[in-house]
């Protein structure tokens, strides 16, 4: 026997509706993702851009600092300092240096180095 | 009817999409490079990463020159519009510029130009430049009061294009791009060594794009390790000229220039410098260079010609202040004894207690006569030299025969450069034997009739101070990173051997005696070191003659005698106030080697000291024990 169109018609079908708005769900889902992922690409390249320049102040400013610590320890400019400070500062004569014998551990090496042919400070090896 | 009206609906449909259609195919397909490239341009932005300069160093790793980041101040006027004082009054200031001068330069105008189809056209000026080298500080300032800047809008409210049109004022109308700027910060020390750069500007699509070039000295001679390699990146801009890094094309960072470490030592060259402005002071010379020099090694450790110039103000040098010590020839006069005297020692043509008839004088030779500034009689090959005697000189240049003095000077480098990598090296003039006169022979044995550098005759003296062995001189000593880490080291160069180690140690007994009582610079004597070295008082030379008064006077030595550590050469043209070498430069040879000395640390003779401290012998333990 047939069933009562009126009251087919009442009966809520929870399987198409709960399909829909999984569908509903989905799509405002991935727009809003998409949205959000666009978003994060643009704010994470702006804070890329925001920190490389970050980087090259302080490699400027690390520049500028090593500049100034090299022309503090220049010998030019500590002799005109001590000149004008008038600290009374002299050179040490010959008969005033005790020297320090070293025994060589590569003797060939050793002859082969001038003795006023300083290590360079700072030199990889 | 209706048919007809479906007809009709489907005509006009299909006229529809047909126009549609073809437009589709006139943007996509016909027009696809034009609006491409039109599109690009509006989004698509190419920027060229300038490498820095790679600095100059000395030997003890101080900075001898190099580069600071400054910015180039630029304006867009079409952006400025009729604001060009009300900006000018802003800018001006912090740039510590003309304020009309500003105005003017932001005043908006066009230009005719030719597109791309050969048309003539009129564009707006996008690009004024304002102000170069501009610190990091001001740069932050000007910007921090252009985002400030608003102008008079009388109480209303500003429309849409009114608020855009002040939007891009305040953010893009006044922009800078990044440039360097070379700084030398010990001014005028070593100048000629280190060199002066020049900006060479080339224009790239409407933008100048500036390099520094090497104009002289380090700066030229290692124009391409210095300079390194632009790099660049090909990214998107958004519509307020931000970049949209996640459409970042291309990146290709520039790679910075090496750093050149020199030979130099900065407390050395500072002694030669401060030793030779006395000197100046003293004689009042035309010039004044000084040379110092490991023998062993052929490293300079200063190089220093006065006047010099600061290349920080490369609008002041003249070619009064050029590098004499490489580029001027002079006779070298009595300093070039050393070349006839080690050669005939070396051919066992003589020996040192040979003795020669000096003339008393006057010696008359192929229809000249040659002169000594004191009447000798007898003098030993070492009487020769320690006083100097020319016709000694001559006499032993005739027994040694023209072909081996010639080979003998062309040994010891004269007539060629010796290869140092500065540029501007003069060769020198020694002819062949094929063009000498009967008289050369006795002429070039005391230094005339040759034409030679300060850093020949220093070249040669340090050949006999190292067993004979001449060594290419050394001023770069090693390309590295900015790091430190090494990319390319210099190693010292044995040119040849021009005397036995054998007829070297009997030369340097030879020049022990000049700097003594008896010598021609007793001056140049030191408490604690035993010098050799030669004199030079040279006429100088000028249309054709010698001209009276004038003087090219020298000191060439080293010490200590017996091991030689360092070679210096003073060496003053037209001194006032004396003019024999000993006289004048011996003291200034004095000045320079006590302070080397003391710097470097040379031990002193032991044969000349008294008082001196005992050796410390440090143990493997680390614990010194006297020995």
């Amino acid at each position: 026997m047939a069933k009562n169109r009126k009251n087919q018609a009442a009966e809520i079908r929870f399987g198409p509706v709960l399909k829909v708005v999984l569908l509903c769900a989905l799509i405002c889902g991935s727009a809003i993702g998409y949205v959000w992922q666009k978003s994060q690409i643009q704010k994470l390249g702006r804070q890329i851009s925001e920190r490389e320049a970050k980087l090259k102040q302080l490699n400027n400013e690390n520049k500028m600092l090593a500049d100034q610590i090299a022309f503090l320890h220049n010998p030019v400019m500590l002799d005109r300092r001590a000149k004008a400070l008038n600290l009374g500062l002299a050179p040490a004569q010959p008969t005033q240096v005790v020297r320090l014998v070293e025994l060589p551990s590569n003797p060939a090496q050793d002859n082969a180095r001038q003795f006023a042919q300083r290590p360079v400070a700072g030199e990889t090896p | 009817m209706q048919i007809r009206r479906a007809v009709l609906l489907l005509v006009l449909l299909s006229a529809a999409f047909a126009g549609l259609g073809y437009r589709l195919v006139d943007l996509q397909i016909l027009r696809h490079d034009e609006l491409s490239a039109k599109a690009q341009h509006n989004t698509q932005r190419e920027y060229r990463q300038a490498p820095r300069r790679g600095d100059i160093l000395d030997a003890n790793g101080n900075i001898l020159a190099t580069s600071v980041p400054v910015k180039t101040v630029c304006a867009d006027p079409s952006l400025i519009g009729s604001n060009s004082w009300a900006v000018a009054q802003v800018i001006a200031p912090l740039l510590q510029l003309n304020e009309t001068a500003i105005a003017q330069k932001l005043t908006p105008r066009s230009f005719l130009a030719k597109n791309s189809d050969g048309e003539t056209v009129t564009n707006e000026l996008h690009y004024v430049r304002l102000a170069k080298n501009v610190p990091e500080e001001t740069w932050q300032r000007i910007f921090a009061a252009m985002t400030n800047f608003t102008f008079d809008t009388q109480g209303r409210k500003l429309s849409r294009m009114e608020r855009e049109f002040l939007q891009n004022l305040q953010w893009h109308a006044i922009y800078a791009e990044a440039d360097q700027l070379r700084v030398y910060p010990n001014g005028s020390l070593a100048g000629q060594v280190v060199g002066f750069p020049a900006i060479e500007e080339t224009n790239q699509n409407g933008h100048f794009v500036s390099q520094i070039v090497g104009r002289d000295g380090i700066e030229m001679a290692m124009q391409k390790q210095l300079s390194g390699v632009a790099g660049w990146r090909v990214t998107e801009t958004d519509k307020a000229q931000h970049e949209m890094v996640a459409w970042r094309d291309e990146d290709v960072s520039a790679r910075d220039g090496l750093d050149v470490v020199l030979t130099i030592d900065s407390a050395v060259q500072h002694i030669v410098e401060t030793a030779l402005a006395d000197a100046l002071q003293k004689h009042t010379p035309k010039s004044i260079t000084g040379i110092v020099m490991r023998p062993r090694t052929g490293e300079i450790l200063a190089m220093a010609s006065l006047p010099n110039y600061d290349p920080n103000q490369p609008s002041t040098i003249s070619p009064e202040s050029r590098n004499r010590v490489i580029t001027d020839v002079v006779e070298p006069g009595s300093t070039f004894k050393i070349v006839v005297v080690s050669g005939a020692l070396n051919s066992g043509v003589v020996k040192l207690t040979d003795e020669f008839d000096c003339e008393h004088g006057h010696f008359a030779y192929a229809g000249r006569v040659l002169h000594d500034h004191e009447a000798y009689g007898m003098l030993t090959t070492e009487g020769i030299i320690t006083k100097s005697s020319n016709i000694g000189a001559a006499k032993i240049g005739i027994k040694l025969g023209a072909d081996e003095l010639y080979s003998y000077a062309w040994n010891y480098g004269f007539g060629q450069r010796t290869g140092i990598p500065l540029p501007g090296e003069a060769r020198g003039i020694l002819y062949p034997v094929s063009k000498w006169y009967k008289v050369s022979l006795a002429q070039i044995p005391m230094g005339h009739g040759v034409m030679v550098t300060r850093l020949q005759m220093q070249y040669a003296l340090a050949a006999i101070a190292n067993g004979g062995w001449l060594m290419r001189p050394m001023i770069v000593s090693r390309l590295q990173e900015h790091d430190g880490s090494v990319m390319e080291r210099y190693t010292p160069q044995r040119v040849r051997q021009v005397i036995s180690e054998a007829a070297s140690k009997q030369m340097i007994e030879a020049l022990k005696t000049v700097a003594t009582k008896d010598g021609t610079a007793a001056e140049a004597a030191m408490k604690n070191y035993v010098v050799a070295g030669k004199t030079g008082t040279a006429q100088k030379a000028e249309n054709g003659g010698y001209v009276p008064g004038k003087y090219v006077s020298s000191f060439i030595g080293f010490f200590p005698a017996d091991n030689p550590e360092i070679c210096i050469s003073v060496v003053m043209d037209e001194p006032k106030e004396g003019y024999y070498g000993g006289k004048v430069c011996g003291p200034v040879f004095r000045d320079i080697a006590e302070r080397c000395a003391s710097y470097l640390n040379i031990p002193p003779d032991p044969s000349l000291t008294t008082n001196t401290p005992p050796l410390v012998a440090a143990t493997n333990s680390g614990k010194g024990q006297m020995p």
